[in-house]
């Protein structure tokens, strides 16, 4: 039972992490059409700019939450200027390798900036790092703070589709972006926005994995993918369905690091991946409705 | 017939490649081996999505399976290299037709997402299949020797290299202009379209997965013979980001581009070969570059700039077609 629940609160926060990280792929994705693979290392690089004002600066958390936040969302912006604006027009395999490209930029300038601290830095944590026991079961209170920032962020972000305006704006280009054109929605501001907002979660998501997992210029890759796992699991599309197959991702890695071997924690969400996108290639949730022809 | 055709510069090239021993230095040779290997990848991968349009990310995976195949074959069945070096392309070809599978149902991102999976799995196996792959640490592959031939190890590699390039440079220069190269970009261009002419999606994934898979598994097998060693670091992510940017940077969808995006990616690689970082940030806004003003390449450039520059069966659509000579209609009116 101490195994179980132990594995089972490690693998749901992580989880929570990598669905924040697939809620930024899918807002992008649902709104642009774009994959973004630069995610991951928008939220490394969001995780060393909170260190640099955490720990160098002195700063508070909460500034250094903020200050990640705003940078993610500056660096989605800026990237969608710079790169993508132009590229609105072409196909898949241009944008996909413009977006691979813009990870190794941000991969190779985080290197260049933090790189020389020893590759590896670590943040401080939160709360007390001694796990607590209630009955049987062992607690890790960071952990519990991860998992607890993780659903607020989750449930802020659910309110700002819901309730504001550049949510609704959103939602209404990802149904239909002709019709959004037409009452005056300028669709080339949605696509800044989506990059912006993606990788403003993306910086919220780091700011809460940086405690647990250390920090180094090559941590990006590995969210992305079970990212973008967790995603396509939801089927690309859908932001609970992205919330559902990231904690999916979390849970079956860390089972299966814990009860098969350590080694199988690495490999298990590809596993799962090659799994899924050979069973049903179109999501989990996909599975209850029509196929649409 | 213009001075500067894709044939006579492909010549003037290989003629180059061909005289390089002679006055090259040793760190210069192993640049030029390595760029004579990454020609070899960069075609395979060419076919595979500049012509098939797949956008596959296992290359990387199949070009350490390659290199861990033949080496170990040498190592714990002590097979000799010129069995093993085939062999070991012919199982890269095996599982580079096992992702096909998958690939006639995904398409897109999909495919690019499962490849992706793929190609972290087969990292991770060798980095973790200890007895069989040595672990991470790698191991050392017992070097060739051209005994009966007068000729160092070094210099043998790279003529060996050089005369692998230049048959699957002729090979898929053939298969190009063929039939094949033509339901290639057909099914490119549009799967539902291609289906109806007749092509089989089917075959010609696999015959495009496996092909590059084939290109991929020589060029590994060539390159553990270059290093002499073998370590699961060299075929991650960064592996298959080179291979991508070279067919981006030389032109996707043309051999000749492979071979010249091949040349100028290892160039700009080795001397930046200090800085990681520098690296990453180069090859990264090199990639955007290409991507977002250049789509044709260094190919397409040529092509534009160079008459005569005659390209078989166009791969990318950067080249706009002449506008149509306008009807006036003055002309038309003074039609009797």
């Amino acid at each position: 039972m101490l195994l179980f629940s132990y594995l089972l609160l490690g693998g749901l926060t992580s989880g929570a992490l990598y669905s924040l990280v697939a809620l930024g792929l899918v807002v992008v994705n649902k709104s642009t059409g774009i994959v973004n693979f630069a995610q991951g290392e928008l939220f490394m690089f969001c995780g060393f700019l909170a260190w640099t004002v955490h720990v160098q600066f002195g700063l508070a958390y909460p500034f250094a939450f903020l200050a990640a936040i705003a940078g993610g969302f500056v660096l989605g912006v800026v990237t969608d200027r710079v790169a993508f604006r132009s590229l609105a027009k072409t196909d898949v395999v241009g944008l996909v390798l413009a977006t691979v490209g813009l990870a190794f930029v941000l991969r190779g300038s985080a290197r260049m900036i933090w790189g020389g601290k020893g590759d590896y830095l670590s943040f401080p944590p939160i709360t007390s790092p001694e796990p607590i026991m209630v009955g049987t079961i062992m607690i890790v209170p960071q952990q519990m703070a991860a998992l607890a920032g993780a659903l607020v962020i989750m449930l802020a972000f659910a309110a700002f589709f819901r309730f504001s305006r550049a949510g609704k704006i959103m939602r209404a280009t990802a149904d239909n972006a002709k019709a959004a054109t037409l009452v005056g929605i300028s669709i080339q501001n949605v696509y800044t926005l989506a990059f912006g907002t993606g990788a403003a979660i993306a910086g919220a998501a780091a700011v809460l994995a940086a405690p647990l997992s250390l920090l180094y210029p090559d941590m990006g890759f590995a969210f992305f993918i079970k990212g973008f796992a967790a995603a396509v699991l939801g089927g690309l599309n859908s932001l609970s369905g992205a919330v559902v197959g990231g904690l999916l991702v979390g849970i079956v890695e860390s089972m299966a690091g814990g009860y098969i071997h350590s080694n199988m924690m690495e490999v298990a969400p590809f596993v799962l991946i090659m799994l899924v996108l050979i069973v049903c290639p179109t999501g989990i949730l996909s599975l209850y409705k029509a196929r649409d022809v | 017939m213009a001075l500067f055709s894709r044939r006579n510069v492909l010549a003037i090239l290989l003629m180059f490649a061909l005289v390089v021993p002679a006055f090259a230095n040793a760190y210069h040779l192993f640049v030029a081996n390595l760029i004579v290997i990454y020609v070899l990848l960069a075609i395979g991968l060419n076919i595979l999505v500049g012509y098939a349009g797949q956008l596959a990310f296992a290359n990387a995976a199949m070009f350490g399976i390659g290199a861990y195949g033949p080496a170990l074959l040498q190592v714990h069945l002590s097979w000799p290299f010129y069995l093993a070096f085939p062999a070991g392309a012919m199982v890269a070809m095996a599982v580079g037709l096992m992702i096909s599978l998958p690939a006639l149902r995904l398409s897109g991102l999909y495919l690019a997402l499962s490849t992706l999976a793929f190609a972290q799995f087969a990292q991770w196996v060798f980095l973790h299949w200890d007895t069989m792959t040595f672990g991470a640490g790698g191991f050392k592959s017992p070097p060739i020797s051209f005994a009966p031939l007068p000729l160092s190890k070094p210099v043998g590699l790279y003529y060996l290299s050089l005369i692998t390039a230049v048959c699957v440079t002729l090979f898929a220069q053939n298969v190009v202009a063929s039939r094949i190269g033509r339901a290639f970009v057909a099914v490119r261009d549009s799967e539902i379209a291609a289906q109806s002419l007749g092509v089989d999606l089917l075959k010609y994934k696999a015959l495009a997965f496996g092909i590059s898979g084939f290109t991929a598994g020589l060029a590994g097998g060539l390159y553990s013979q270059l290093l002499n060693f073998v370590s699961p670091e060299g075929f991650d992510l960064f592996q298959m980001v080179i291979q991508k940017s070279m067919i981006v940077v030389g032109g996707l969808g043309s051999i000749a581009g492979s071979a010249l995006g091949a040349a100028a990616i290892v160039i700009i690689l080795e001397l930046l070969r200090e800085a990681k970082g520098a690296q990453e940030v180069l090859f990264g806004a090199v990639l955007i570059f290409f991507v977002t003003f250049l789509r044709g390449g260094i190919v397409g450039m040529l092509r534009q700039h160079l008459r005569g520059w005659d390209e078989p069966l166009r791969g990318t659509r950067t080249v706009k077609a002449k506008p149509a000579p306008q009807v006036r209609f003055d002309e038309k009116e003074s039609l009797p």
